[in-house]
């Protein structure tokens, strides 16, 4: 540690050991990025703002950014609240506890082209369980995917299914770094139970609640399995997200320009979105330290 | 939060889960149920709903013997563990190693390094597909177990556990050594290695659970059937003649048994590793 803390071996020690990984991630996602931000500006092999132009123009992308944004508006506030719910309960010290705590982690476990394609089976008018189970209700049969008002929201609640019990663990985790005593102190304070959780709990575990809002933002903003394998985008472009559309544009109709533009286009929103969390959150943080 | 220990609060917390858990479990259960049944079957018992919508009426276990006799699927189910098994420990490796630096080390663009491979992991692989496609065909590796190997060989995910992780380790530990002589790589073989037991875990689990369930990268480099992983065959099985909606559930079955029972296994760990990853508040 002393010895050979200036000779270059030490220097370079940590690039090196740090270069197989950083290569594979600048290669295969830093380089592929940068790659189609690049050349959705170069058209005939010069700069060219054509191809977000023409995308101006275009209805079909207004209308899947404005069904991403709908979408995700939705979406990302149901799971981050659920996933948060979800880890308070279970969190709570009860028997078997961890029993439940690993049934509704399960979904996370399925691949998301099984669950598209086993719940478009299950949503299935004439033969769906799900049908089944609305019709003895007395619900009656609905639509669900194949319905233009239901099917995006039908989305959402499968999304939400499959996802919360991920969030739910990072969340669990907070929680069990918050020291016991201090729910305690606020009981003997006096305080009630939504007073606690809303001024100690979530405060205290803020790293965690970021790191959720920030990965679910992303993870929700590019989900387009469910479109791609139940809905086709449709019916009536109602489940075109911007994601569906940059894989339609990309490998049905070949048009590799558009689909740069429309990927630069939704990693900026994403990366947007993102900073603003970041920054939103951490000001808080330090609004409290301060 | 608060331990309360009124008897009728438990009920309530109780049946809360167990409705919560059975929603959540209700689409694996029935899938499970329905791949030991016929095609037919499942179309006679839909309506009205009886408990013989759920329940197989005449057991059978005809859809394995034709997704495994007929369309191949444990090739698909070969490929992927030969995948996982190439991938898995590279990506393990180069991910500690990764966290290992960021942990330990200050050098020269660290914060911006460290910005980079997080990056890596809030972007997936299906979202910048198209440029990375492009990129593998001009590699020549379309239709290799390569194309699904080198871009998931490092997780930037993986890296972020293995580095909140090891900032717990002391550092005296690791000086101790280095004045012993041992090298950086021995400090980080024989010392940080060890004591990485469950982030490791959880890292793989989530590697493996990834790599299991990764579909429409696959679909895109990989759908030759001699490359073919599960996810894949299984996106297939409906484009192929004669494909009854019992073999997707069984193909299906199978494809979501295999994490749920290794995540089993291993849940302890699972949970354990996370909250030791700095997650902590």
């Amino acid at each position: 540690m002393k010895t050979d803390q200036t000779s270059t071996y030490a220097k370079a020690a940590p690039y090196l050991m740090l270069a197989p990984a950083l290569a594979i991630i600048l290669i295969f996602k830093i380089y592929p990025i940068l790659s189609v931000f690049v050349k959705s500006f170069i058209r005939d092999g010069q700069f060219s703002l054509k191809t977000y132009y023409i995308l101006s123009q275009d209805a079909t992308f207004w209308n899947s950014l404005l069904t991403t944004l709908k979408m995700n508006v939705v979406m990302i506030p149901l799971q981050v609240i659920l996933s948060i719910i979800l880890a308070l309960l279970v969190n709570l010290q009860l028997k078997g506890i961890s029993v439940y705590r690993t049934l509704l982690y399960l979904p996370v476990t399925m691949a998301i082209s099984v669950a598209s394609i086993t719940w478009r089976m299950m949503a299935n008018y004439n033969s769906g369980v799900f049908n089944s189970i609305l019709s003895a209700t007395g619900i009656g049969r609905q639509g669900l995917f194949t319905d233009v008002h239901q099917a995006l929201w039908f989305i959402v609640i499968m999304a939400t299914w499959k996802g919360c019990g991920y969030w739910m663990m990072f969340i669990l985790a907070g929680l069990k770094g918050v020291d016991t005593s201090i729910y305690e102190s606020a009981k003997l304070d006096g305080a009630g139970y939504f007073k606690t959780l809303f001024s100690i709990t979530l405060p205290m575990i803020k790293n965690s609640l970021l790191f959720v809002i920030v990965a679910n933002t992303s993870a929700n903003m590019l989900l387009f399995a469910p479109m791609q394998l139940i809905t086709d985008g449709g019916p009536q472009n109602s489940t075109n997200v911007l994601m569906y559309e940059i894989y339609k544009s990309a490998f049905r109709n070949g048009n590799q320009s558009r689909a740069g533009a429309l990927t630069s286009i939704l990693l900026i929103i994403v990366l947007t979105v993102v900073i603003l969390q970041f920054k939103l959150l951490n000001r808080d943080k330090e609004e409290e330290n301060g | 939060m608060v331990k309360n220990n009124n008897p009728l609060t438990h009920v309530i917390q109780y049946i809360v889960l167990s409705i919560l858990a059975i929603i959540s479990m209700f689409p694996l259960i029935y899938i499970i149920l329905a791949s030991f049944r016929s095609n037919q079957e499942l179309f006679t018992y839909a309506l009205p709903f009886t408990i013989k919508t759920l329940i197989p009426q005449h057991w059978t276990l005809d859809n394995f013997i034709q997704i495994f006799v007929n369309m191949n699927f444990g090739r698909s189910i070969l490929n992927t563990i030969l995948v996982i098994a190439v991938l898995l420990p590279i990506s393990l490796i180069l991910s500690a190693l990764g966290g290992f630096v960021f942990a330990f080390f200050n050098f020269t663009g660290k914060a911006f390094l460290f910005a980079i491979c997080m990056i890596s992991f809030m972007i997936p692989t299906d979202a910048i597909a198209v440029p990375l496609y492009n990129e593998i065909s001009k590699m020549g590796l379309i239709n290799t177990y390569w194309a699904l190997i080198l871009p998931d060989a490092a997780s930037g995910l993986a890296m972020f556990l293995f580095t909140q992780f090891f900032k717990d380790i002391p550092k005296s530990l690791l000086e101790a050594a280095r004045i012993d002589g041992a090298s950086w790589l021995q400090v980080f073989r024989r010392i940080v290695l060890p004591l990485s037991v469950p982030v490791a875990i959880t890292a793989g689990l989530m590697i493996f659970t990834n790599e299991w369930n990764n579909f429409f990268w696959p679909l895109l480099a990989a759908r030759n059937e001699n490359v073919r992983t599960i996810q894949v065959a299984l996106a297939y099985f409906e484009d192929e003649n004669q494909v009854f909606f019992s073999y997707i559930f069984a193909g299906s079955a199978i494809s979501a048994i295999v994490p749920a029972i290794i995540f089993l296994s291993l849940q302890k760990y699972f949970v354990q590793g996370i909250a030791s990853s700095g997650l902590k508040g």
